[in-house]
This record gives C-alpha cells, sequence and structure tokens, in this order.
C-alpha cells in the first residue's frame, strides 16, 4: 500500500497532466476552426466548360430588330469614352452595320481598313445566310456568333471588334484583342544557364502558344474554363491525354471549375483556392515561368493549369521533390546533375536548421563540438551583450530586410545596397561587439544557402519555417531542434497535394522514382514515368 | 484509384514500423543489463539465441493475425473468444502499450537530462514530446509509417557509421572465453534480453494494416530480423569495445562507448552526438508506435473515435512517465515491461491461436 502511495505523484504533476490535456486539445480545436473558417468555400455549382467568349449562358438574347438592338448596345456601354462606334452601310446588301471597337485594343488598322472597304463595298448578301455546317459564310478567321446582348458588350469591351447587321439578329466577333503585349523575355524568376530562353508572358493565348510549339502531338489537350464572378477571366487546364491519370484530372477540374472569387487576378490567387490545407507552410503546387517546365511536368502525368493575364504557370500536383529540382538538372549530364541537386538538397536543409544549430551548440552543448572550435566561438563570442537567440534573431532579421529592401529598389541600386547591408553592417556589428563574427558566417552561409533554392516560393517557406527551428533550439536546445524536424516530417507526411503524398517517393517508399529524387539517374535508365503519378502510359522509351 | 482512401501501408512500410517500434531505448542500456544477468562475456550468444527465439513467436503472431486479414487483435480476439473475454485481453494490451509508452518516454527524458539539459525540469522535455507525438498519431497510421521510413535509414545509417568507427576499440579477448561458465548464464542473459524485443506485439495489428497479406510472414520476419541483427552487433561492439566489467558499471554503455574516443580533424569530434540525435528521433518513432497502438485499441474495443482517444491518452501516458522515482525504479519497470511482454505471449498469444486454431477444426469437421 505505502508503495503505491509513494508513487501517487504530487500536485504539481497533476497540474501539468491537467496542462498536458488541455494544450493538444486546445490546438486541435483551434486548428479545425481556422481550416473551417480559411478553407476555400468552394461555388455550390461548377462553371461550364468553355472560355469566356463563346459560350458565356446569356440573359438578354437580341431581340433580332437592328435599332432596337443598337440602342441596347449603345445603352450598354455606349457611354464609355474609350468605345468607339462606327456605323455604315454595306452597299451591296443594302443593309445598315456598326462596327464597334474600343480603342487600343486592335492594333492593325490596315485590316481593319480593308475590313471595311469589304464590308461596306464587296460583300453580298448571300455571305450572311449560313452555310452547310451553320457557320456563317463571311470570310473571316476569326468569326464568334454571339447571340447575346450580355457576352456581345463584355466581348467588345474586353477588344473583340463587333459587328451588328441589320437583319442577322446576332452579334458577330470579327477580331480577336491585339492590345498592348509584352515582349517575350527570358523569365526573371528561374533564370538558367542551359536550356531554353523563353518564359511565359501575360497572354493566355502566346502562353498556350508555348506550350504546343514544345512539340508535335495530338496529345496535348488544353481546356479552358472562365472563372471569376465579376470579372471574368479564362483560365487553361492543360495535360496530354493519354498520359494523365483521368482521377487526377478530374479533380483538378472540379476544383478549377468551383472556385469561388470574384475576380483571379494571378494564377497565385487560383493556388490558394484550390489548395489541400491553407494552414500548410508549404505550396502544394508549383508555379513556374518556364515552358520546358510545365511541359516536362505534363509528360510526367502531371497537369498544367494557365491563366490568363500572368506568366505564372501552375502545376498540380506538386511533391516536395520538384521544388529542389531544376530543369537544368536534365540539360546537363547526369553526374554534375546529381551532384548539385544533392547539394541543393543539403543547402535547403542547412537553410532551415543551421542558425537552430547554432544556438543550440552555442547556448546548451557547447560539448558537442569539438572543444577547440568551442572555445574559438566562445572567445568570439566575449563581449556579446545578448543570449544566442537574441545575437541570431538580429542578424537574420536583418539579412531578411536587406533582402526584401533589395528587391524593391531599381536595379541599379540593388547590388550597391548588397554591399552595403551585408558587408558593411555586418562587419560594424562585429565590430561593435553586437554579433559573433562566428554568427555572421552561419547566416551568410543560411542565406546564400537560401538563395540556392531553385523554387523561390519554397525559398520563403524554408526562410519562415527557418524562424520556427530557432525559437525551437532557444527552449530546447538539440532535443527542441529534433522536436522541430520531427514535428515537420509528421507535418510532411500528413500533407497531400491532390491525393499524393507530399514526400513521395522517399514515403511512401517507391525505389523507382529515386532514380530522379535526390540524384539524377542518367536518361536511359528513366524508361518510366513516375509511379507516383499513376500514368497511363508510364513508359518513356520502349 | 488516383487517390488513396484505405488505411493500409505498404510491405517496406510494416517492415520499418515493426522496426522501428522494437529498435528503442534497448540500444543504450541492452548491453549493460544482459551483461548484468550473465557477469560473462558471452552476452552476444544470449541476444543470438533470444533473436533466434523471437523468430518463431512473431511467425505465430503471424498467422493468428491472418486467419483475420483486415482486422486488428482488438477486433478479432472478441471473435474467437467472445466479446468480453476479448475486450479484456485487448485491455491488457492496452494496458502494456501504455505503460512501455511512459518507460520509453522516462527513459528518453532521463538520458536527455543526463546528457543534453541538465537542470530543465523534466515535464518541460516530456510534455513536448508527448504533444508532437500527438500530433503525429492523429495523422493515422499512413502518416506514422512515412515519418518512420524518413528516420529509419538515418538510423540505419548513424548506427552503422558510429559502429564501424568504434570498431577501433575493439578487442576480440574482451568477448573472450566463450562459453567460460557454461550454458547456464547465457539462459538468464536470455532472460534478461526479453525487454529489448518487446513491442513485436504490433505485429497482431499491422498485419491487419498491411495492403498485401499475403506476404505478412516474410515481411514480419525481415521486420523483427532488422533489429535482432542491430541488437547482435551492439552488444558485440560495444562488449568487445568496452570489456565486461565496464559495461556492467556504466549505465548508458553504448554511449560512452561512443563518448570515450575522438576522430581529430572531423568537424563532429565524437560521434555521440549524431548517435544522441537519431537515438532520440528512433525514440520519437517507439514511443508513437505505441501510443497509436494504445489509442487504436480503445477506439477499436469501445467503438470510440480515434481522435478524443488519442487526446484522453495524454495524460495517462504522461502520468505513467511521472509516477516512477527514481532510474533504479525505471531499471526495474523495465524488467516487468519484459515479462508483461512474456505474459502477454502466454495469455493472449497462445490462447487465441489455440482457439482459433480449434475452432477451424471443428468447424471444418462439421462441413
Amino acid at each position: 500500500m505505502s508503495a503505491i502511495i509513494k508513487h501517487i505523484p504530487s500536485w504539481d504533476v497533476w497540474g501539468w497532466t491537467v496542462v498536458a490535456l488541455l494544450v493538444p486539445i486546445a490546438f486541435h480545436r483551434l486548428f479545425l476552426k481556422l481550416s473551417g473558417m480559411l478553407a476555400a468555400q468552394p461555388l455550390s455549382y461548377s462553371t461550364p466548360q468553355g472560355s469566356c467568349v463563346h459560350d458565356q449562358p446569356s440573359q438578354a438574347p437580341f431581340s433580332g430588330d437592328y435599332d432596337t438592338d443598337l440602342s441596347d448596345i449603345e445603352k450598354r456601354i455606349g457611354g464609355n469614352s474609350d468605345v468607339s462606334i462606327r456605323p455604315f452601310t454595306m452597299t451591296r446588301i443594302g443593309a445598315r452595320a456598326v462596327l464597334i471597337l474600343v480603342d487600343g485594343m486592335q492594333n492593325d488598322r490596315l485590316l481593319n481598313l480593308q475590313m471595311m472597304d469589304y464590308l461596306m463595298s464587296e460583300a453580298t448578301p448571300d455571305l450572311l445566310t449560313t452555310a452547310d455546317q451553320g457557320a456563317l459564310k463571311l470570310p473571316f478567321c476569326n468569326l464568334i456568333v454571339t447571340p447575346g446582348a450580355d457576352s456581345f458588350a463584355q466581348s467588345v469591351l474586353f477588344g473583340h471588334a463587333g459587328l451588328l447587321i441589320e437583319g442577322l439578329g446576332k452579334g458577330l466577333l470579327v477580331e480577336l484583342p491585339d492590345g498592348m503585349n509584352r515582349q517575350m523575355n527570358e523569365p526573371v524568376s528561374e533564370a538558367l544557364l542551359r536550356g531554353p530562353r523563353v518564359g511565359f508572358t501575360e497572354v493566355l493565348s502566346e502562353n498556350t502558344s508555348l506550350l504546343r510549339r514544345q512539340g508535335f502531338s495530338e496529345q496535348l489537350e488544353m481546356k479552358s474554363y472562365c472563372v471569376g464572378t465579376r470579372l471574368k477571366k479564362d483560365l487553361v487546364v492543360a495535360y496530354i491525354k493519354d498520359i494523365v491519370n483521368p482521377d487526377l484530372l478530374q479533380e483538378v477540374e472540379k476544383r478549377v471549375s468551383r472556385m469561388n472569387i470574384d475576380f483571379a487576378s494571378e494564377s497565385g490567387y487560383v493556388e490558394q483556392l484550390i489548395e489541400d490545407d491553407v494552414l500548410s507552410p508549404f505550396q502544394q503546387l508549383q508555379n513556374t515561368e518556364r515552358p520546358d517546365r510545365v511541359i516536362h511536368a505534363l509528360l510526367e502525368g502531371r497537369v498544367a493549369i494557365l491563366l490568363d493575364g500572368t506568366p505564372f504557370v501552375l502545376i498540380a500536383p506538386a511533391t516536395f521533390s520538384m521544388l529542389l529540382q531544376s530543369p537544368e538538372d536534365y540539360y546537363e549530364r547526369w553526374l554534375p546533375s546529381s551532384l548539385l541537386r544533392l547539394m541543393r538538397f543539403g543547402a535547403a536543409f542547412l537553410a532551415l536548421m543551421a542558425p537552430a544549430f547554432y544556438i543550440s551548440f552555442i547556448s546548451f552543448h557547447p560539448g558537442l563540438i569539438p572543444t577547440e572550435l568551442a572555445i574559438t566561438i566562445i572567445e568570439t563570442r566575449q563581449g556579446v551583450p545578448f543570449p544566442s537567440l537574441i545575437e541570431v534573431l538580429i542578424l537574420e532579421i536583418s539579412i531578411e530586410i536587406l533582402r526584401e529592401a533589395g528587391i524593391r529598389l531599381p536595379k541599379p541600386i540593388g547590388p550597391a545596397m548588397g554591399i552595403v547591408g551585408g558587408l558593411i553592417i555586418g562587419d560594424a556589428a562585429v565590430q561593435a561587439g553586437i554579433v559573433s563574427p562566428f554568427l555572421v558566417i552561419v547566416v551568410a552561409v543560411t542565406a546564400i544557402s537560401s538563395f540556392s533554392i531553385p523554387s523561390y516560393s519554397a525559398g520563403i517557406t524554408l526562410r519562415m519555417l527557418r524562424f520556427a527551428g530557432m525559437l525551437f533550439a532557444a527552449f530546447l536546445g538539440i532535443f527542441g531542434t529534433i522536436l522541430f524536424f520531427l514535428l515537420l516530417c509528421s507535418h510532411l507526411s500528413k500533407l497531400k497535394s491532390f491525393g499524393v503524398p507530399y514526400l513521395t517517393p522517399a514515403t511512401p517508399f517507391r525505389l523507382r522514382d529515386w532514380k530522379d529524387f535526390l540524384i539524377r539517374a542518367p536518361l536511359t535508365t528513366m524508361k518510366r514515368r513516375p509511379a507516383m503519378m499513376k500514368p497511363q502510359d508510364d513508359r518513356r522509351q520502349s | 484509384m488516383f487517390i488513396r482512401t484505405d488505411n493500409k501501408i505498404t510491405r517496406s512500410q510494416a517492415i520499418v514500423f515493426l522496426t522501428n517500434t522494437v529498435l528503442g531505448a534497448g540500444i543504450l542500456t541492452m548491453p549493460r543489463s544482459v551483461s548484468q544477468a550473465m557477469h560473462t562475456p558471452d552476452s552476444w550468444l544470449a541476444i543470438l539465441l533470444s533473436g533466434l527465439l523471437i523468430l518463431p513467436i512473431v511467425w505465430l503472431m503471424t498467422r493468428l493475425s491472418l486467419y483475420y486479414p483486415g482486422l486488428t487483435v482488438f477486433q478479432y480476439a472478441g471473435r474467437i473468444v467472445g466479446r468480453l473475454p476479448g475486450t479484456v485481453l485487448g485491455l491488457m494490451l492496452v494496458v502494456f502499450c501504455i505503460t512501455i509508452a511512459g518507460f520509453e518516454i522516462r527513459i528518453l527524458a532521463e538520458v536527455t537530462m543526463f546528457f543534453l539539459l541538465e537542470g530543465t525540469p523534466i515535464w518541460a522535455i516530456i510534455l513536448p514530446f508527448i504533444w508532437a507525438g500527438t500530433y503525429l498519431v492523429s495523422g493515422g497510421i499512413q502518416a506514422i509509417a512515412r515519418v518512420y521510413q524518413i528516420v529509419f535509414p538515418l538510423t540505419i545509417l548513424v548506427l552503422l557509421v558510429s559502429f564501424g568507427v568504434s570498431l577501433r576499440l575493439f578487442d576480440i579477448d574482451n568477448l573472450r572465453p566463450v562459453l567460460g561458465d557454461g550454458l547456464a548464464p547465457v539462459w538468464d542473459g536470455v532472460k534478461a534480453s526479453i525487454l529489448i524485443f518487446s513491442g513485436c506485439e504490433v505485429v497482431l495489428t499491422i498485419v491487419g494494416f498491411m495492403d498485401q497479406p499475403r506476404y505478412a510472414v516474410r515481411t514480419m520476419l525481415t521486420g523483427i530480423a532488422i533489429p535482432a541483427v542491430l541488437y547482435l552487433l551492439t552488444i558485440i561492439v560495444v562488449v568487445g569495445g568496452m570489456s565486461l566489467n565496464t559495461v556492467i558499471t556504466s549505465t548508458w554503455p553504448t554511449l560512452d562507448l561512443v563518448r570515450s574516443f575522438e576522430i581529430t580533424g572531423f568537424f563532429i569530434e565524437r560521434l555521440e552526438f549524431p548517435l544522441m540525435v537519431i537515438w532520440l528521433m528512433q525514440m520519437f518513432c517507439n514511443f508513437c508506435s505505441f501510443f497509436f497502438q494504445a489509442s487504436l485499441g480503445i477506439s477499436q474495443l469501445f467503438r470510440l473515435p480515434p481522435q478524443p482517444v488519442i487526446f484522453a491518452l495524454v495524460p495517462i501516458i504522461f502520468l505513467t512517465a511521472m509516477a516512477v522515482d527514481k532510474q533504479k525504479e525505471l531499471f526495474a519497470l523495465g524488467d516487468i515491461i519484459g515479462y508483461m511482454s512474456i505474459g502477454l505471449f502466454v495469455l493472449l498469444t497462445v490462447p487465441l491461436l489455440i482457439i482459433q486454431i480449434i475452432r477451424k477444426r471443428g468447424r471444418r469437421q462439421h462441413e
């Protein structure tokens, strides 16, 4: 009996027991509440497939009477100062017609002149009758018939040239928008030494054509959706028909068509609305500016999502290893590529953990590093008035500020700023005795390591998590650092991107996919597509 | 099926699951506990024997589970012996898992406090660890198995490297004479080394989670053979490197062995640090296994949703870990767990298997 009583814990242990119970429950509740609150609310209906110009369900069809229709259109959009309405008469038909367009959207004046000339003096009545397949005989390549005044007005404002002809009862869109575009440039965020120097632009049709131009294939399929409940915009889902897993495609299409947002301004909006886990620090779709990267992903059985108005294309599903791979790995020979890739994984680990290790070694276990090194570090730290956490925070935060400032600065000043910030402030901080020189090395190595991560978004994730790691290390030393690592592993093991476990192929273990994971095996060994995508056709080479 | 909705684990995951459940505190303490029981340098023979002994036991457990594919012991025990006795048997296993989870976490706290965080209050070590485990266990068996698959290769790598480097201290004379005192001490050693394999009861549940049960026997035997071989390596390297007397007097002989030499000219002079790191991760896996088993047992026996059960187990495990007073008691608890493990085998596996076989025979004759 007394033995049992002796083992009944004291009051403070009971107190901690209550804490032990309450903390996870509180976290769980908070997590449930947050994810319930933050999770994307999909639309109750799904947007039908088709681009914004083609088939918008029209609420107000044309009446068929030319004057009513014209005044209706004028009422809708005629108040805009940039809309020019040019009425004319088609002499050979003897019908009135009007060309409506928005200034600056139609570049090719010459074509417009020829078109006007043709319409006014050459068009014959039989052209207005429908031919065999129900299409008008008008000799325009880009001829879209809109039955509704709504979509007609919207398309004209978007840049199409609209044409109304007396007696036709329908609106015609005769020219595609041809506004000012940016030139195709080398992608800024993903520069490579070897590989195509072309990046996506802001125009959807150019982006899709870039993808098409990667090679001859009838299997590359693109389906467009008109997304946005207020300002509508085209979005294209691209995939290779006989490779992609139909379940994956269906899931992507389902999520895309149910996006609930009034305006998708950048593919980042799409990404955040269709991702699996809002609370995860890791991105679950990859964004890229490089067409070659997209086409490689498609050939692996992934799906690409292109949005009009942004050069960033999303690739779904994303896995952790993708974030540390660069297209160049495949262009260079396999030995250097494998080594570079291994180095990148190492750099990512350093970028995440180096400051945490510094804190735990300096503050908790100087005994675990070689004695002479420990003595050297401690000597350099003499006179530093802060605990190591504050010391690291000072330097890490200033580096982050420098980096943020460097992005905003005009190009000629940026490098100068880096020199001033990095070298002079670092040196001065050491001279002033605020931080130790060893720490400057650690922070510099961390920063450089995080630059070596090919994807910018993955870089920010690691930068953010680094601070969490530092806090863990500051509380529990190396024990806390290990705990942090385990928590991260637990999170990544739970995380899925469109049903694909985030850590594949490390776990679930797929040996076949390891050929393209930490190393990049020779191309001849990669005869099959990654098993994690469960593609329909999994032979790459026969 | 592109998106997996089932709750199954692959073969390699099952192997790693079993290995990580068995490979725990024993790496650090086993050389001492076995040597103390034997007082001869034949401890490696004892480990070899108990390793060979555990193979048929695991085989029996796997056979038993294979009678009910897709079900865990908590579900089929009731079908074999009836609802109430089945629940009692299941509860025994749950209590065992909770005890061993508390034990493992307490050992971890002791080691951490001794080597890494002197002066830190014990709850500050235990609580975050349990919470991290709670997060992982909430993810279900797939998440757990995935984390094991990350940790396991690191463990093997570091263990083998540190043993390989420790071979410089290896002296074959430390392992001699073989069978100097006859076979009697070896039997004591086998008894003492049962603890290191306790946890193999997890076989009774993971076979039900395998996606390809037809490979279950081979998978489970591989899963238990890996820790058996690692333990054998450990004892040979530790006793061979430190001599019997040092091993008996040291609390954590494996760590002491690795601490006792320096590799000059390398960034980490002593391999103690990587060994500690992987051991902590290994203990996390170990702990999560038992935590998961206990929560699974309760939720399946009483048809409760898993998440509240997991939360309810957190304070219980914490109390179990805190109930032990001194280190001596802790090691005594370790021995008790070893006996509980034997008891479970005798009380749970064997009767269930016999009754199952009898019932099956009876049914066959009936038809």
